[in-house]
């Protein structure tokens, strides 16, 4: 047979196509990987917004900003404040001032000088930058150069929580000839132990940083070569984890079995709380809600150890109450304050009027369908409807402030007294939307507020408050499943579901 | 001709432009306080109002579609409310990564398609048999169920391949071929038993005609009959299924390229709707309709030039 013409040149597009096709690799061809004895590669669940440390948030994505800023204050692994940047702090009596001490010798990666200065810029532009954690820095009014190593942070009002906030976004110190620019946003500009290397990095898929060759503190740079792979799928995270890809990666209960049988290492930690917010205490919407006994019967109802069994694979441990165990605020008393009691329970719905039964709305959240179901039966035992509605979308948060729901199911961090008072508490708390108060409470508030040191220990008053009165049915903490292959030791970072970088080092 | 085609892109433009529209209004309308989605849980009201305002959210509806279509005219198609990174660069970096994979999977399943269809049409018996029940198989098969299956044999037990993506500007083309290939097999197997199927019923509708039995009567060969004159009569069919495919291919692509951690546009078009990230989802929508007009366009062209018969004046 021979070949018409239109049959070759399909032949010789089809060639062509194939040839395009694996000429799109060619040209990205260059240097292997090297120092793989010293290399470590991080798989994350998202790349970072903006390299603008103004940008910077909490959590799985505070952590490559570690890579290349670093922060005024070093929070250990297990929570305890040191100097990095910053030599020393001190409050002064009112707790209205800390006046900073800073380190001379260290330079940005762009040549810049670090001194008081540089500090100064950093904490103005984390101001006025409108970036996701600016209330680290609500409570300061300005931030004065005192001489080259020194700076006063003038507070508004006391914040407990401010030097803690200095070891996280806030605390984050870029150049500041880079701040403010452009090229920031792309590219970091920081004293931090690595430097990223731009041309082997693509947003979205990996971020390849380089050790900073000059880095003054080389405890805190242990590896040549840093990788985060960005892998938004956990079924990505766990092939790549167990097939080598990546070093370290945060998973959940059922992937981490997969894990667990390729001989991966857990470092478990728990960071968030699950449970629900009985947001309508006033009745505003839902009458029932109002009354106290109400709310205790609900969180009578509940086999947390039996549903932390069954749903999270144990993984984690029952409690009653919203505040997290390193916070200070967290006491052993509260931890099985409402035990399983359906009797009670239907008890105390009994002695409110509600014999006849309660009915509940919540919203559906995505990924807690099981959770919620569990919870919808055991409540219907105790005589309470719970009305699943539509799944939250991405408007979540305005729904939320606009008091769509009087109850919702959710899992929130648990982190240092002030952030948990001021995310799910205050009257100016997102997870607050019905603006309950109580002078008893606000007395509490106000006493942790200004408690310095002692903020810890006063919250633990707010923590007895909102448990006697139910403000929340808490379920359990729940761990992060942190795996890692054993190439790497990994020291798990209280309050973190993913570790600081300074927690990785090359196993022993 | 080229007043077809000229018509036809003019026809695209119209609804490029009518998408556009619907995207844009429906995305507003569903987004709530888009401010607020980026700025986290603990932004306060006045944070909420500086951003509105910034990224232009407190001007009318209309002003603003119009100023985005405009800017789109220009060549300018913003940048991502998150990241601020500009949407041209995102969809530069992303598209030639899903572009091959699906260019790839295409181009494979038409020669294999076609093979198996004309050998069931030709052969059948067994053979057509064999291959009726294996394409109910592959068809019941998602390509994701399938991925998953090939990470895990053939990457994990095996080691073969990667387990995700090594695509990266320092790697050679040997990642791509190596990062693509389950990926591609994983796309690919829906789209060759769908084809097949098409192109068996085409092929033997063909042979059945009578100019089939014309040719044959004056003494022509099978093979000649087959390659020249059956298979440009059924190539239509063909061709209508493998656009078909290719246009359903942008939607499986998204899954897939998770599963592999493919830094094409699925993982792009998936974030940035969850966020409502309105400029990057208005590029990802304008790049998978300038796609389904391209290849809806091409599709026409070369059935025409392949059969007479339909072409358009």
């Amino acid at each position: 047979m021979k070949l018409g013409p239109k049959a070759a040149a399909t032949a010789l597009t089809v060639s062509a196509a194939l040839a395009l096709t694996a000429c799109g690799g060619a040209a990205n061809s260059g240097p292997a990987a090297g120092a793989a004895a010293t290399a470590l590669t991080i798989g994350t669940i998202q790349d970072v917004r903006s390299w603008d440390p103004a940008q910077a948030h909490v959590g799985h994505v505070l952590q490559p900003y570690q890579a290349v800023y670093d922060s005024l204050i070093l929070r250990e692994p297990d929570g305890k404040l040191s100097p990095l940047l910053a030599t020393g702090w001190k409050y002064n009596d009112t707790n209205t001032k800390l006046t900073v001490d800073l380190r001379t010798d260290v330079t940005f990666s762009d040549g810049a000088k670090f001194d008081a200065e540089a500090a100064k810029a950093n904490m103005d532009h984390f101001k006025k930058a409108n970036g996701p954690q600016l209330a680290q820095l609500a409570a300061v009014q300005d931030v004065a150069v005192v001489d080259a190593d020194t700076i006063d942070i003038n507070l508004a009002t006391p914040d407990p929580a401010l030097e803690y906030f200095l070891s996280q976004a806030a605390g984050l110190m870029g150049s500041p000839t880079a701040l403010g620019t452009e090229g920031i946003k792309t590219e970091p500009a920081g004293s931090g132990p690595y430097v990223m290397d731009k041309a082997g990095s693509v947003k979205d898929s990996q971020t390849v940083f380089n050790a900073r060759q000059d880095y003054w503190n080389k405890d805190l740079q242990k590896y040549q070569k840093l990788t985060f792979k960005i892998l938004a799928d956990i079924t990505a995270r766990t092939n790549a984890l167990v097939s080598g890809q990546v070093d370290a990666t945060i998973l959940d209960p059922k992937t981490g079995k997969q894990a667990e049988g390729a001989k991966m290492k857990l470092a478990a930690n728990e960071v968030d709380w699950q449970g629900l917010l009985l947001m309508d205490r006033d009745g505003t919407k839902n009458a029932p809600l109002k009354d106290v006994k109400v709310r205790q019967a609900i969180n009578y109802a509940f086999d947390r150890k039996t549903i932390l069994d069954q749903v999270m694979l144990g993984q984690g441990t029952p409690t009653s109450q919203p505040f997290g165990k390193e916070s200070g605020a967290w006491t052993e008393g509260l931890e099985n304050h409402y035990s399983y009691d359906p009797a009670k329970a239907k008890q105390l719905l009994k002695e409110a009027g509600y014999e006849n039964g309660v009915t509940l709305e919540i919203p559906g959240i995505p990924n807690f369908e099981t959770q919620i179901s569990v919870v919808k039966q055991q409540l219907a035992d105790v005589g309470i409807t719970l009305n699943v509605g539509a799944a939250l979308t991405n408007t979540f948060t305005s729904d939320v402030a606009a008091q769509k729901y009087t109850t919702m199911y959710f899992s929130l961090f648990q982190g240092e007294p002030t952030v948990a008072i001021n995310q799910i508490i205050s009257t100016k708390a997102l997870y607050n939307p019905f603006k309950n108060a109580d002078p008893e409470l606000d007395a509490k508030i106000e006493a942790v507020r200004t408690g310095g040191a002692d903020a810890g220990k006063l919250a633990q008053d707010v923590n007895k408050y909102v448990v006697d009165q139910a403000w929340f049915a808490p379920l359990f903490r729940v761990n992060q499943m942190y795996y890692h292959n054993s190439k790497v030791d990994v020291v798990p970072q209280i309050q973190q579901a993913v570790p600081s970088i300074y927690n990785y080092s090359p196993a022993k | 001709m080229i007043r077809f085609i000229a018509k036809r892109l003019g026809s695209g433009l119209a609804v490029l432009f009518v998408v556009s529209a619907i995207t844009f209004f429906l995305l507003y309308m569903s987004s709530g306080s888009i401010a607020r989605n980026i700025l986290g849980d603990q932004a306060t009201a006045e944070q909420v109002a500086l951003k509105e305002a910034e990224l232009g959210l407190d001007q009318p509806l209309v002003a603003r579609y119009f100023s985005w279509v405009f800017d789109a005219l220009g060549g300018n198609l913003g940048a991502s409310w998150f990241t601020s990174e500009p949407v041209a660069n995102s969809l530069a970096s992303r598209i030639p990564v899903t572009m091959t994979m699906v260019f790839a999977a295409m181009i494979l399943i038409a020669i294999c398609a076609t093979l198996i269809g004309v050998t069931a049409a030709v052969k059948r018996g067994w053979v057509d048999r064999v291959v009726q029940v294996g394409a109910i198989i592959g068809d019941s098969i998602p390509g994701f169920v399938i991925g998953v299956i090939l990470v895990t044999v053939l990457a994990i037990q095996l080691g073969l391949f990667p387990a995700t993506s090594t695509i990266s500007p320092e790697s050679g083309p040997d990642a791509w071929v190596y990062s693509m290939s389950l990926p591609v097999i994983a796309l690919l197997v829906n789209g060759v038993t769908g084809g097949a199927q098409q192109i068996r019923s085409a092929v033997i509708k063909q042979l059945e005609r009578d100019y089939v039995r014309t040719l044959r009567s004056r003494g022509i060969g099978e093979r000649e009959i087959l390659f020249k004159h059956v298979l440009r009569s059924a190539a239509p069919a063909g061709l209508t299924v493998l656009s078909l495919q290719l246009i359903g291919m942008l939607g499986g692509v998204v899954i897939i390229e998770q599963i592999f951690a493919l830094p094409g546009m699925g993982p792009l078009a998936v974030t940035a709707t969850g966020q409502s990230d309105l400029p990057v989802v208005m590029g990802v929508v304008m790049y998978t309709v300038g796609v389904v007009i391209v290849v809806n366009l091409l599709v026409d062209v070369l059935n025409g030039w392949l059969n007479p018969k339909v072409r358009v004046s």
